[in-house]
């Protein structure tokens, strides 16, 4: 949880808002086909309850947001250069909503989908 | 030579005209929406959406094919199909960006289509296009319009109507790029971002210039007027322009206009010929930027000539003859010599006043490049080569420049380390730690320590009007970026200044170096200078000469 002070008072940003804007971030973005559970406890959560949650895991200290993307990616693609692209719109896109800084955007390939053998 | 590849391409040319079209029918097609796509690249650069120049997607579109074409070219098949998949298998292998990325994934459905169909004929076309438009939008989710995905669904639909008329594959061909043309014109209506940036998506218009120089291929046009007569502005290198003084190049004369409707670029090109040599012609953002040499008697007549053709804004002479007679000396860097089993420091300096001050801080190579003239893979590995020692650090000073350092030193034997500098005053703060006897990581850790701790303020014009992180900004007018975010604009240099200032909150910071640009007059800087030294007695204030390009000033905040 990551907090702002203001002469009002405290801004609050919980990590599942911050897992929002990343994972519209991520489905925009070319390439990305869909999120993958991260954890056992993501993967049961994905088989038993709608709407889970899973796929983006957020950390944060005091320097701001380490974020890590399980993803699944269409086959077919070169690899590299869709990761790169979605770590860049990822942190672009967190950054500009929510105004706090992203150190990090770690992104694992977790599955390739196969629209079209070749 | 040149006679004989003519007749060559006529001859498939005509194979195009008569459809349908072999393999190597097919490769001359790519090739030449490569070579307009290349004559057109700074144009596409220039559609970023941020106010500094700094797009890079016709570089990737550009490199993205030329990967497809040299798989091409070695397959050398006269199977079209064949042909095809070779070109998608080199644009997935070579792919670079995003909107490479797309690329390949459209010439994947493409070639998918035609499997291994000796021809191309345009019902052939027309299934090719259409299961390029489905395989580009299943790479993605939530597809954004107002991309080149929207131009590549604009040409497949397109290229169904054409079909539907009965045209051939040749008028298919205009139909489409006609058709990509108008749909880029739309992006803006469909992408509130690029409405905001005030320009068309990038992506797609490389698209656009792709099949347009197909089409122009298959006309029978030219593929290099506009990039023998037309420039861009930041490729307009007038420096060293001349060694010697020939006869007839008394003067330099520059300016600046606006053509007024209907300008004929050959036309004008025409007029100036019997006026002078070393004739060039830029253009950016609308404004047209001509040099020419001309002899004494003939230095006004351009100025002249011109203002038939547009509005004059900004007219710059220079005695060359003056000049040459040795007044302004070009100045010697003299850069720190390495020695074997020392570290060495390989630099990238966008401005002459940065190379010297990077020289007298230890400097072992300087490489010139920066934003908008990013230095090669080629050219940073070869100052890492010519250094005596197999330990060097490169500093490249800018974020464009980073990447191509990195693989510069991937591709040595040498033990290469990239310290990731984005600007001047983090290179000057990695440079000041520079121990040559120290191992490459106590160097390298401890430059990147020091990077850490200077802050950058950055002081531009806006290439053009957008509203960015809720700052309005207005084409011309001055930007302020501090540690690469845009944090104000403003009508002059100094309210951007002070402006900046207050943003940053100055008082965490004791000392101030302002570095000024090339197209900045030193007494301006002084001007400046003293008004900050003024307002802000507690911060030691200094001023160097930069002599970077585009920003006025780079100012390090410690």
């Amino acid at each position: 949880m990551t907090n702002q002070e203001t002469e009002l008072g405290k801004i609050y940003i919980l990590p599942k808002a911050i897992r929002t804007v990343a994972r519209d971030a991520a489905l925009q973005s070319y390439g990305v086909i869909g999120l993958a559970p991260a954890t056992l406890g993501e993967a049961i959560n994905k088989l038993f309850c709608k709407g889970a949650d899973y796929g983006i895991l957020v950390k944060s200290d005091s320097d701001g947001f380490e974020l890590t993307l399980n993803l699944v990616i269409e086959y077919g693609l070169r690899i590299r250069s869709v990761t790169d692209s979605v770590a860049e719109t990822v942190a672009y896109h967190v950054q500009k909503v929510m105004g706090v800084p992203v150190k990090q955007v770690n992104v694992h390939v977790r599955g390739l989908r196969i629209s079209n053998p070749d | 030579m040149t006679k004989k590849k003519n007749t060559a391409q006529d001859e498939i040319r005509h194979a195009i005209l008569r459809s349908p079209v072999n393999g190597s029918g097919l490769f001359s097609l790519f090739e030449a929406g490569l070579t307009w796509l290349q004559a057109n690249q700074a144009y596409v650069n220039s559609l970023n959406v941020f106010p500094v120049p700094d797009g890079d997607t016709g570089t990737n579109m550009v490199l993205t094919m030329q990967a497809a074409l040299r798989e091409a070219e070695a397959t050398g098949t006269e199977n079209a199909g064949e042909m095809a998949k070779a070109i998608a298998q080199g644009a997935l292998m070579g792919a670079r960006g995003n909107s490479g990325v797309i690329l390949s994934q459209i010439w994947r459905g493409f070639s998918r289509s035609l499997d291994s169909l000796p021809t191309l004929d345009a019902a052939s076309l027309l299934r090719g296009l259409t299961e390029a438009r489905d395989t580009a939008y299943k790479g993605v989710v939530k597809p954004v319009e107002g991309t080149i995905l929207t131009v590549i669904k604009d040409i497949a639909t397109s290229a169904k109507a054409s079909f539907e008329r009965g045209s051939k594959l040749n008028e298919m061909l205009s139909e489409i790029v006609e058709a990509a043309q108008e749909s880029v014109k739309r992006t803006p209506d469909l992408l509130p971002i690029l409405k905001q940036a005030g320009v068309v998506d990038s992506g797609g218009t490389g698209l656009a210039f792709i099949f347009e120089g197909m089409d122009r291929f298959a006309r029978g046009e030219s593929l290099e007027i506009n990039e023998k007569l037309l420039k861009p502005l930041a490729e307009f290198d007038l420096d060293h322009t001349l060694e010697e003084v020939e006869e007839g190049q008394d003067y330099e004369v520059v300016l600046d206009f606006t053509p007024k409707a209907g300008f004929d670029l050959q036309e004008y090109y025409k007029g100036l010929e019997p006026l002078g040599t070393s004739i060039q012609v830029g253009e950016g953002d609308g404004i047209y930027r001509m040099h020419i040499h001309t002899e004494l008697a003939k230095r006004f007549e351009p100025i002249a000539y011109t203002e038939g053709q547009g509005v004059v804004k900004k007219v710059m002479m220079e005695n060359l003859r003056d000049q040459m007679n040795g007044n302004n000396p070009p100045e010697e860097l003299k850069l720190t010599p390495v020695e074997k089993g020392q570290t060495g420091v390989v630099v990238v300096s966008p401005g002459d006043g940065l190379s010297r001050i990077y020289a007298s801080l230890g400097a072992n190579a300087l490489i010139k490049g920066g934003q908008t003239m990013n230095p090669s893979v080629k050219d940073i590995l070869a100052a890492v080569e010519s250094l005596p020692t197999d330990r060097v650090i490169v500093l490249p000073n800018n974020k464009n420049v980073i990447l191509a350092a990195e693989n510069a030193a991937k591709a040595t034997s040498k033990k290469v380390a990239v310290v990731p500098s984005r600007n001047a005053p983090q290179g000057f703060a990695a440079l000041l730690r520079l121990m040559p006897d120290s191992s490459l990581e106590e160097n390298l850790n401890s430059m990147k320590e020091a990077i850490q701790e200077v802050h950058t303020g950055e002081i531009t014009t806006a290439s053009r009007s957008v509203q960015i992180e809720g700052v309005q900004v207005k084409k011309n007018q001055v930007i302020a970026l501090f540690d690469g975010q845009l944090v104000t604009s403003a009508p002059t240099i100094e309210e951007a200044c002070e402006s900046l200032f207050k943003k940053t909150n100055i008082d965490q910071f004791e000392s101030i170096t302002l570095f000024y640009g090339q197209d900045m007059p030193l007494n301006r800087v002084n001007q400046i200078a003293d008004g900050l030294k003024a307002r802000y007695p507690s911060h030691s204030i200094e001023v160097h000469e930069g002599g970077q390009p585009h920003y006025q000033l780079i100012i390090a905040f410690e």
